[in-house]
């Protein structure tokens, strides 16, 4: 399942319903919808915030590896991996909140593997969820 | 103002100016401005003690908390840690609760499930 659009914060509920639809299609328990919602959101939110700084282009794609859920996120801003970014433990700190610290902290509290590569131009951000597909 | 997140606000009787903001809707990077504005504005309008009703939240995320911490600073400037005496949480779901203790929310702001027994804790 894939979603392509020029996003902006405003399209952030549209996104998750996206999320909603295609996990369901995917045949994912629905226990783990609020999970995949928080963690789309928040990385849409960070390449729109810290990447683009404004709107911009977005692909969104959905797709199961073996029992695994492999979410994907393109764009084409700049250069920012939140797999290997400064994290913050807001339990440790009062301040807590680095750019994009929280959100990136929820991503990989909520998924089992966050990876990025590079792309020419952009980034790929690639979100796992292990042993969901049934 | 955006038309994802509506905010009601009221003004509840007791020993103290305790202000309910009854959220609907979804609490995000979108939102999350139109929440910090109307709590900024009732704070300056003299609401000493917020609640935040979030019976009506159907996500919550990063963005909104940040929300909260910054409402937090409004009421308490001379104290800009994540603690606050001043603001409350009514009623937010499991997946919002996930979120509050995910980030230790928890830790800093008391969530209640009752707006008297909210009200009475200040």
């Amino acid at each position: 399942m894939r979603l392509e659009l020029e996003a902006d914060l405003g399209q952030l509920n549209r996104i998750r319903e996206f999320v909603t639809e295609s996990a369901t299609s995917l045949g994912i328990a629905p226990s783990l919808f609020d999970d995949l919602r928080l963690a789309v959101d928040e990385a849409v939110t960070n390449i729109l915030t810290h990447g683009y700084r404004g709107p911009g282009d977005i692909e969104i794609e959905l797709d199961t590896a073996g029992a695994d859920l492999v979410i994907r996120l393109r764009d084409k801003a700049t250069p920012f991996d939140p797999a290997h970014s400064p994290l913050n433990d807001p339990h440790n700190s009062e301040q807590g909140d680095a750019p994009g610290g929280f959100g990136v902290y929820l991503i990989r509290t909520v998924m089992d593997e966050v990876s990025h590569r590079p792309l020419d131009p952009g980034n790929e951000l690639t979100l796992i969820k292990r042993g969901v597909v049934t | 103002m955006s038309e994802e997140l509506q905010i009601a606000l009221s003004k509840e009787e007791g020993d103290k100016a305790v202000t309910v903001m009854r959220l609907n809707g979804s609490l995000d990077a979108n939102t999350q401005g139109a929440l910090e504005s109307k709590a900024k504005e009732a704070i300056e309008s003299g609401a000493d003690y917020l609640i935040l009703d979030m019976s009506g939240v159907d996500y919550l995320g990063s963005a909104g908390m940040r929300a909260i911490h910054a409402i937090t600073n409004v009421l308490s400037p001379d104290d800009p840690g994540m603690h606050s005496d001043k603001l409350k949480v009514l009623n937010p779901s499991p997946a919002a609760m996930k979120v509050f203790k995910t980030l230790g929310f928890d830790s800093f702001i008391d969530v209640h499930a009752n707006v008297d027994e909210a009200i009475a804790s200040f």
